[in-house]
Order: C-alpha cells, then structure tokens, then sequence
C-alpha cells in the first residue's frame, strides 16, 4: 500500500544488542512483537505518565490494553534511567505506537519507539558502566532530565571537583599566608588579557539544575 | 533532545536511513534505490510532480522510449499514484492524454495498433475490476475520478462513462444496502458526476438528473440515522440540517442540484484541467475509449456458524453512520464544501489523511503542499512569496482548512476512522512543519471549538477535544492563554466549558504533573477546585490516620502484606479481625468494613506505580479472590474501595478497575453496575445530586464494555483457529494416504494454546465449510470444546453488561415513577424551550443533559453489538418504561430504535 513513502511503523535498526536470536528468527519475532522499547524518556517520568500515553493506541475492544510497563532501571541505584518497556496484549496496538506516538513528546521530551523482541529478565536494567543506558555513558551535553551530564562526564567532574577541593586544603591564616601580588608598572608592558570566561550555552544548564525538571528545548514553540 | 537528532544516529542499511532522516528535502528524499528499469519507470511516474505541467511531455516520452515498452508496468505505475495521490490525479490524465498522441515515427503502424495511451487505459481498467472486487471503495471512487478527467479529455466515451456512474447509482437501489456500502456507492457517483458532469450534460445521452434522483432518494431514506450523529448535540430537534455543519451526501447533492441548475457551467474552473491545453482529439482517427460495463458486486458476508447460545448471531459488523464535519472557519477562510471546488478540495484533503496514515510526517508534508495541485490563487500564497499576477483567486487558507479537515475526522461520530492519536499527532507534525502559519490555524479552532461548546457540542466530540487539547499542548510546552477564559468562571461548575476546563487541565496533568501544569494558570484558576485540584493527584489510604477507629487493622494487615507474607495468612488473619469487629458490636456491616480496610492497604502497598500495583495484585490473588467471593455485594465494595482509594486520582481509578476485571476478580457487569449504583456525575464537588453521567464514568462504562466485547473478539478468533487447525490436520492425515483417520492423534499435533498467545494469531478469514462441523467432530477435539465453552460464557458476559447499561441508563433519564431516586431534569432538558433557557441552567440541568448525551453516544457506538442482541436487551433493558409515555421514556425508545435501525 505504500508505494509513496515509507511507513513509520517498520523495524528500525534497533535491536537488543544482547540477543542470541538469528536474524530471521528476530525478524519473525518482530513482526508479531507486542513489545516496544521507548527511549529518551525523562528520568523523572513516571509509569502513569507513560501509560496515559501508550493507551491512547490501544484497543480493548479487538482485546487488547496494556499489559504491563516495564521501567528501565539504574542498576546499581535502581532508579529510572530513562528507558522502559511497554508490552500491549496485541501487535496491531505496538504498531500504532510506532505510527503514532514514536517522535512525540512525553513529559516535554520527544521520545521514540521501537519494536522490540519481548522483554527478559534482566533487560530492565541500565548496561552502561555506570550502571545507566549507555547512551548517557558518553553524552557530552547537559540533560537535567536525564541527572545532568552524561555519566563519564559526571565522573570528569567529581574528579574535577575532587582537585577544586584539595587545592586550597594547603591555606593558612596570619600575615604572609596572602600573596601581596607584586607593585605597579615600572618598565615592561605586559599584555592585559582577561581570564574571565564568557558566557558559553551550558551556563544555561547551571539555571535549570536548581529545580526545574523539564527542559525547554522548544524549537517549535508555537504562536497561538 | 532535539528532534533533528534522529537523523544524526548512525544507521545500518540505506532503507532504515530513508525513512528515518527527519529533514524534508525533497530532493534527497526521493533518491530512491529501485532495481529495476521496470521500477524505475514506475517510481517515475509515481514521483510526477515539481513542476507537473512541464514535466509531462518529458515524462511522456521517457515512458515511450522505455524498451521494450511494457503497458502492464506504466499501467500499474499509474494505478499506485491515482489511488495513493489523489491530488494528482488530473495530470495523470494529461499523461494519459499525450499518450494518447501517435508518437513521431510511428504513424505507419498508427492504423493498425491501438496508441498506447489506449492500451495503458486498457490494462488499467483491469487494475479497477480488481478494486471492484476487493470493494476497496476508495480506490474504486480515486479511479472514477480519473476516469471522470478522461472523459473531459474525450479519450473516455461519454456514454461509457455514464453508464459506469449509472452502475454505483444503482447500488443504491438494492434492497436493503448497509450505510457504508451506500455512502461509498454515492459518492463515487457524486464526485465521478462533479468532475465530468459539464461534458456529460451536454451528451444527448445524459443521465445525470436521473443519477441525482437516485442519490436524492436514498439520502432520505436513512434520514433518522443522522440525527444521532450530529456533531451539535440537539435533543429536540427532528432537522438533519444544523447550523456550521454538513453531512457529506447532503453536501454533495447541493453541489450536483447546484451544477445541474446551471448546466455544469461552474465546474469547469472548480478544479485543474490540464488537459484541456493539449489540441482536442479527432474522434475519427482514434475513437474514444469504451468503459466496458460493470456490475458493482455484492458484499461478502462471511458466516462463521458461531452463534450465542441463545442462538443469536454473536457476529460484529461495524456499523457505517454518516459523516457529519463541524465548520470552524467561514467560507471566506476556507473552502465552502457546498461548491465544487471546496467538496473536491476537502475529499482530496480527507483522503490524504486516509491514505497517509502510515506516516503522518510524510502526511503532513503532502498536506502544507497541496495548493500545488490546485487552480492557481485557491489557497492564499505564503507568507513571503511573490503575489501572483492574477486577482480571480479565492485565496482560502491552507492551514485552517487542513486543520479544520483533520479535526473533522478526528470528530467523527460514533468514532473517528483512525485511532483519535493519529490526528492528534498529524496535527503536531504540521506545527512543527510550520509553526507560525499552523499555529494561528489550530488556535482559532480551539477557541471556535470551545465557544460551540456553550451551543451543544456533542458530549462526545467534548471529550476528544478535551483529549487533543491536553495531547496537543504537551507537545507544545503547554502554552495556551487560559487567561482568556478566567470570565468564564462565573459559569455554572457544570457548564460545559467549565467541564471541558476541569477535564482538559486533568489530561495535561496525567501526561506531566500538577505543579507544571498549574504553573500555566492564571491566578484565579489556580485557585479555584472547580478549575483544577489544589493537591497533586496522590492516593488516599483512609486508615492511615491514627484516630481513625481502624487504624490498628489496618496497620497488622499492611505488616502482613509488607513482610510478603503468604495470601493465606493474611486472609486467616482477616478472619480473626472480622470475628473481633464483630464480637464487638459496635460496628455494622463489618464485612463491607473488613473489605474496604484491606483493599486500600493492598492499594497501598501497590500505589507507588502501575508495576506496584500489578505485582501487588499478583502476589495477592488469592486474596483479592477471597475478598470477592462469589456474590455481587462484596465486588461492589471492593470497587468502592478502589474509587475511595484513588479519589484524587482518576487515572488511577480506570486503571484499577481494568486490570481488576484483567485478573477476574470483577466482570464487566459489576463494574457497569458500580458506575451506574455510584453516579454523581462531577457532583461529588457540589453535594449530592441526582442521578448523572458525566466523561469520567462513561470512561469507567466505556471500559467495562470494550472488554466484556474485546473478550468476545479473542475467544471467537480462538475456536476459529482450533476449527482451522483441526481440519489442516485431518487434512494433512487424509493427504498422507493415512486411511484410518480415528486412530490418528490430532491432539499431539496441536500446540497447546496459552491465554495471550492466542491473541496473535491472524485469521484467514475463513470459509462457511471449513468452520462448519458437525457437533461430534468438536467433541473429538477437547480443546475446542473448551473454546466453544469459553465463547458461550463470555458472549453470555456481553449481553449482561450491555443490558445492564441500558437498565443503568433508564434509571438515570427516566425512571419509572415507583424508583427511589428521581432525576426531575431529565423530562425538563430534553425540550426546545429548555435548552432555549441554558443560561440559566444550574449544575443538576448541565448534567442530566450530559447524560442524555452519553446515552446517545452509547447506543451509536455499540449499535453493531445492540443490533446482534436487540430482541433480548431491548425486552430487558426497556422493561421498567414499556409503555410509557414521558418524553424521557420516548426520546430513550426513538433512540435506541433509531440505533438498532428499527427506524428508518
């Protein structure tokens, strides 16, 4: 039927990077799958959150519903790491899903959806090595919905932090403990070059870190 | 996370990348990966279109040059883009058009081989017969329509094209035709008749008034099933005509009544006609093609000799309503759809919604282009683009009249044709296509949306704006204006914009949370319970107080289920509470007490997520069981505790209810029962009030019912797979020269079947023999007799909860004298006059009309199921008020005949 464009409720080129299904099998799998994985999510969305949006593809009357969300889980904290499970009682609703929700927003957020070969124990945890997915392992940005800064960024700073802390364990008090920082010009001119840093785009970040846990990034901020 | 992002992911295989990519440059869109020379072709003919006019010669003779030259390929190249573009269609008939020419060098060979434009027109036609077949209506009336241009272009004989629009018209005389198939038929009629009707009127053959007649005389033959569709609610009227809507067909004759009166002058400038450019055919070199004559065949009605053990048929055909669309804008905004070019225009816009449904951003693309394939000066040029040189134009604009034609189909009733999300989600892609022209376009109609609101829109078409609202602003930041709307206030809590504030803020706030979506308040509202809660929706564990008398109870249970306890021990534990309670005296209906405290502690220990609650139902199903026992008193408690539990939290409510009734611990008929013993509407926010529906218990109906129903779907689908199943294997063994078939063992060739597994298996729709078997051969099979157990039970479960909505429902509107509880309203609200007076209605009027509104919407929705079983409910339902003669018991009695299609 779709000779025009391509439909959105395909497989993608995700998959589960630790299953030891055969290809042919995973795609038979897929085809019948009632299973979706949804990424990007907020760590601070809640199930119910996502339920409300997920039902809106089911079909209880063709016997389908919701049959259970998985959240994806931190696995050394247990705490939402920004992906989860939602299993439906019948394909055609997953499909919908991929059709209809995949690249909207949830909790201000635009999540994506993909099929996926059915949930197993153990899947619902995070496989980075810091115990989150391993998307947030690298990331370079500032993401207050998903803990701020990507994991190994997360240890750059408590590193730095680490430095920032021990650097002035060594001050003193009393006269002398303060450098007196040398007298005024008398014959070379020396370059006067600010250290100030400017401004840069993460400073934003520091603002929403206080409290705010969404985050605005609203390039399609509507006039109404 | 950006939403250009995706594209930057990395990507295995240029298939998955195609369609990924979210940027909507045409050009690299289009760099398509066909094999062959054949696709190639065929992708060239789909992909017409920059600049339609100018390529076409080119296109024309790439598909000449193709050698060999293949008609079957072009032919079906141009099949996929008619159906799939419908936009396009008449510069498909220019193509055919110059096709048609005899190509240089060829005229030798001209007299005696037809041209290939004539032989591609050939090999269409076959690719219509099997639409024809199929009944794929659209493709049927998308084809028409080309059919109809060619006719103009004078390669389609008149006659031929007349007697193939005579064809659908006749469907339309069969006795007894389904609405759908009727609708479908007229329209192919209509729209074939807009586009050819000025060359067919002047043919001395012309059978166009007699076509009009026909199509007259069926639209008022299904006059009484519009009145339940309408999208302005109105309980008194006997008109199909409201104000700011229309109805399809009705439309469609205005335009052909209009076009018939004028002698088809107007339509030749309504829509392109590029094909008038080329030089007029000479009927004496090549004579006209002839549609051969077509017979439009009947509908397939598949038997599956599965019928209800009352022997009714237990069989679910959708139920086809009219189409009825809400006008938002004025005709000098968009298009008039009672003019030729606005009805093409909003079927062209209706079927592109169809058509793409597969992937709304493509859609919406195809959507914010389409003045490209209008009559120049149609849609107003963008903002920025150079003013066009001619002033003739109508200059509608593009994005209200695309909104407005999304939001038509997503309020349609008694359902919209795709799942409302889509629409929702459509909606969103074309904001973020372009923000600031679709923008202004999906203002203005919320704001038109929420003043009809006061005028009687449907209690229905309410709610799904209610839903698209919240959907759509939590994709947008949640920015709306509501300070616009803070007058308002002074409007009964129960008026319908002060409910669509309530139900519309409560969306948003299940898809974020309350302190986000309070923060988008003005200060009045903010403050007002009426608008929205001032807690965050949490749960409410009544005994969690210390001074509550139960408090002790509560807390051993909850030790017990916290300690994962086993469900045993705290059902013995329960026991010894409830021999206490009662040994006391002191306390009456100690086990309604004893089931209310341990319900909410094992809501409790669920609440803390839907995962929670599920594996606290889990792990306690014996209890729960126990709880519930076998009588309906003690279900009825268990659902109280649950609303009581989440009172704050409806979401919450729906939730449990749904997977109470999953587990089995309640059916749907007590949750009917529940919704319908507890009603109060909203007025659990004013005091008691009497007996209301309002959206928030027609959830809780609505899920009883999809379930009582979805359970029937699955357990039909299973014995039809267990029958498929075993006559494949008798089959096989009869196949395999196996003569004695008795001693084989089917039964260990057939996997067993799991609940749930059973729910993905797809079935062929099988034919009357294979599912009809003799009673014996299901009795060899044990499996299917479980399965024909199970359906006999679960439509038995059907028929009980749909009989007890119409009972519930006749409690509400119209009791009969001897019922304790009077609604006064719901005589009073039903009347012209009445409705005349709403500005002065108070709560208890706004809800009883409500509640008409839900009952309405109930009997159009479930038609299809109250049709299977009208003898039986229409006796049991209708018992109280048979043979009254209030206005209540006859508008319920109209509606309900009109809905089972007693009334014609």
């Amino acid at each position: 039927m779709a000779h025009v464009v391509q439909p959105l409720d395909q497989p993608s080129n995700y998959k589960d990077s630790q299953s030891r299904v055969e290809r042919a099998k995973q795609n038979d799998l897929l085809s019948k799958s009632t299973t979706l994985y949804i990424g990007n999510l907020s760590f601070y969305t809640t199930e119910e959150q996502i339920y409300e949006l997920f039902t809106k593809c089911a079909s209880p009357e063709d016997g389908g519903g919701i049959k259970r969300i998985i959240m994806g889980l931190d696995r050394n904290t247990r705490t939402p790491c920004g992906f989860c499970f939602v299993e439906y009682y019948t394909h055609a609703e997953a499909l919908a899903s991929m059709k209809y929700v995949s690249g909207t927003k949830l909790d201000e957020r635009i999540i994506r959806c993909d099929l996926d070969l059915g949930y197993r124990e153990g899947r619902q945890f995070g496989r980075g090595k810091s115990g989150g997915q391993v998307r947030d392992e690298h990331r370079q940005d500032y993401d207050p919905g998903r803990g701020g800064w990507g994991a190994q960024a997360q240890r750059a700073e408590a590193e730095r932090r680490r430095e920032v802390e021990e650097r002035y364990a060594d001050a003193q008090e009393g006269p002398g403990a303060v450098a007196g920082g040398g007298g005024d010009w008398k014959e070379t001119e020396t370059v006067d070059t600010s250290r100030k840093r400017g401004r840069s785009p993460e400073d934003e970040g520091d603002n929403l870190r206080l409290g705010h846990r969404s985050r605005m990034d609203d390039m399609e901020a509507e006039r109404m | 996370m950006s939403y250009d992002r995706q594209s930057d992911r990395p990507h295995r295989g240029g298939r998955s990348r195609r369609y990924r990519a979210d940027d909507y440059d045409t050009h690299d869109r289009r760099r398509e990966a066909f094999a062959t020379p054949e696709d190639i072709l065929k992708g060239e003919i789909i992909k017409l279109g920059e600049d339609a006019i100018q390529e076409l010669p080119r296109l024309a003779k790439q598909i000449r040059e193709q050698v060999p030259v293949s008609v079957p390929v072009i032919s079906e190249g141009i099949r996929m883009a008619v159906t799939e573009q419908p936009y396009k269609i008449p510069y498909y008939a220019a193509l055919l058009r110059l096709l048609h020419d005899t190509a240089e060098g060829e005229n030798a060979e001209s007299s005696t081989t037809s041209s290939l434009g004539k032989q591609v027109l050939e090999d269409f036609w076959k690719g219509f017969q099997g639409y024809l077949d199929k009944l794929a209506w659209r493709e049927i009336r998308l084809c028409i329509h080309l059919f109809a241009h060619l006719t103009v272009a004078q390669i389609i004989s008149i006659e031929s094209m007349s007697a193939l629009l005579q064809s659908f018209a006749a469907v339309l005389d069969e006795f007894g035709v389904s609405y759908g198939r009727g609708r479908n038929a007229a329209l192919s009629a209509i729209e074939g008749l807009i586009i050819s009707g000025a060359v067919m009127a002047k043919s001395s053959s012309s059978n166009t008034t007699e076509i009009i007649k026909t199509i007259q005389n069926y639209n008022d033959s299904i006059y009484s099933s519009k009145l339940l569709v309408q999208p302005m609610m109105s309980l008194f009227t006997e008109s199909r005509f409201v104000k700011n809507t229309d109805e399809v067909l009705d439309t469609g004759l205005a335009v052909l009544k209009a076009l018939d009166f004028s002698e088809f002058a107007e339509a030749s400038d309504s829509f392109p006609q590029p094909y008038l450019d080329f030089p007029d055919l000479d009927p004496t070199e090549s004579a006209p093609f002839e549609l051969p004559a077509i017979l439009v065949p009947p509908e397939v009605i598949e038997l599956d000799g599965l019928a209800t053990d009352a022997g009714e048929d237990a069989q679910v055909k959708k139920e086809e309503w009219p189409h009825y669309f809400l006008h938002l804008f004025d005709d000098i905004t968009t298009p008039d759809p009672a003019t030729p070019t606005g009805f093409l225009i909003r079927s062209n816009i209706l079927d592109t919604i169809d058509i793409f449904e597969i992937n709304r951003k493509e859609c919406a693309r195809l959507l914010l282009e389409y003045p490209k394939w209008c009559v120049p000066g149609t849609f107003r040029p963008k903002p920025g683009a150079p003013v066009p040189e001619f002033e003739s134009g109508k200059n509608w604009q593009l994005e209200s009249a695309v909104v407005e034609a999304v939001l038509g189909s997503l309020f349609l009733l008694p359902d919209s044709t795709h799942k409302s999300v889509y629409h929702i989600a459509l909606i969103t892609e074309l904001c973020k296509l372009s923000p600031s022209t679709v923008g202004p376009a999906v203002g203005k109609s919320i704001r038109k949306l929420y003043s009809a609101l006061a005028d009687g829109l449907d209690v229905e078409i309410a709610r799904r704006f209610a839903e698209w609202f919240a959907a759509h602003m939590s994709n947008f930041g949640f920015s709306w204006v509501w300070k616009e709307w803070v007058p308002d206030l002074a409007l009964s809590e129960q008026h319908p914009k002060r409910t669509f504030m309530r139900r519309a803020l409560e969306f948003e706030i299940r898809l974020s949370y309350h302190d986000r979506v309070l923060k988008t308040l003005p200060e009045p509202m903010q403050n007002d319970t009426n608008v929205i809660s001032d807690q965050a929706p949490g749960p409410t564990f009544e005994y969690e107080d210390p001074a509550n008398p139960h408090y002790d109870a509560a807390q051993s249970i909850l030790d017990l289920l916290r300690g994962r306890s086993k469900a045993e021990e705290v059902l013995s534990h329960i026991e010894s509470l409830k021999t206490t309670l009662e040994a006391s005296g002191t306390h009456v209906h100690v086990d309604s007490t004893i089931r209310s405290i341990s319900i909410h502690c094992l809501l409790s220990i669920g609440s803390r997520s839907f995962s929670h609650l599920l594996n606290a139902i889990e792990r306690y199903l014996p209890l729960l069981r126990g709880l519930a026992g076998t009588d309906t008193e003690s279900k009825q408690d268990i659902l109280s505790a649950v609303a009581s539990f989440w009172r704050l939290n409806r979401q919450m409510v729906n939730i449990v209810f749904d997977k109470l009734m999953q587990y089995q611990i309640v059916d749907p008929t007590d949750v009917v029962g529940w919704t319908f013993e507890n009603v109060t509407g909203d007025a659990h926010l004013s005091g008691m009030r009497p007996m209301s529906l309002s959206a928030f218990e027609w959830d809780l109906l609505r899920g009883a019912l999809d379930k009582a129903n979805g359970r029937v779907m699955v357990a039909r689908r299973k014995v039809a797979a267990l029958r498929k199943e075993h006559d494949d294997s008798v089959a096989r063994v009869k196949a395999s020269g196996g003569a004695d078939v008795g001693s084989m063992e089917i039964d260990t060739e057939m996997k067993p079947f799991k609940q749930g597994t059973v729910q993905h298996i797809i079935v062929l729709a099988p034919s009357l023999t294979e599912l009809f078997l003799p009673d014996d051969s299901a009795s060899e099979n044990p499996q299917l007799t479980v399965a024909l157990k199970a359906f006999a039970s679960l439509t038995r479960e059907q028929k009980g909860a749909l009989a007890r909505t119409i009972e519930g429902f006749v409690s509400c509107l119209a009791p009969p004298p001897s019922a304790g509880r009077q609604n006064p309203h719901a005589q009073t609200v039903v009347t012209e006059q009445a409705w005349e007076n709403r500005s002065e209605w108070q709560a208890d009027e706004w809800n009883t009309w409500e509640t008409w509104g839900w009952y309405r919407h109930f009997c159009r929705t479930y038609s299809p199921y109250l049709r299977n079983y009208q003898e039986t409910l229409g006796t049991v339902g209708f018992a109280k008020i048979e043979g009254s003669t209030s206005p209540a018991a006859k508008l319920m009695k109209k509606t309900w005949n009109i809905a089972t299609g007693q009334e014609a």
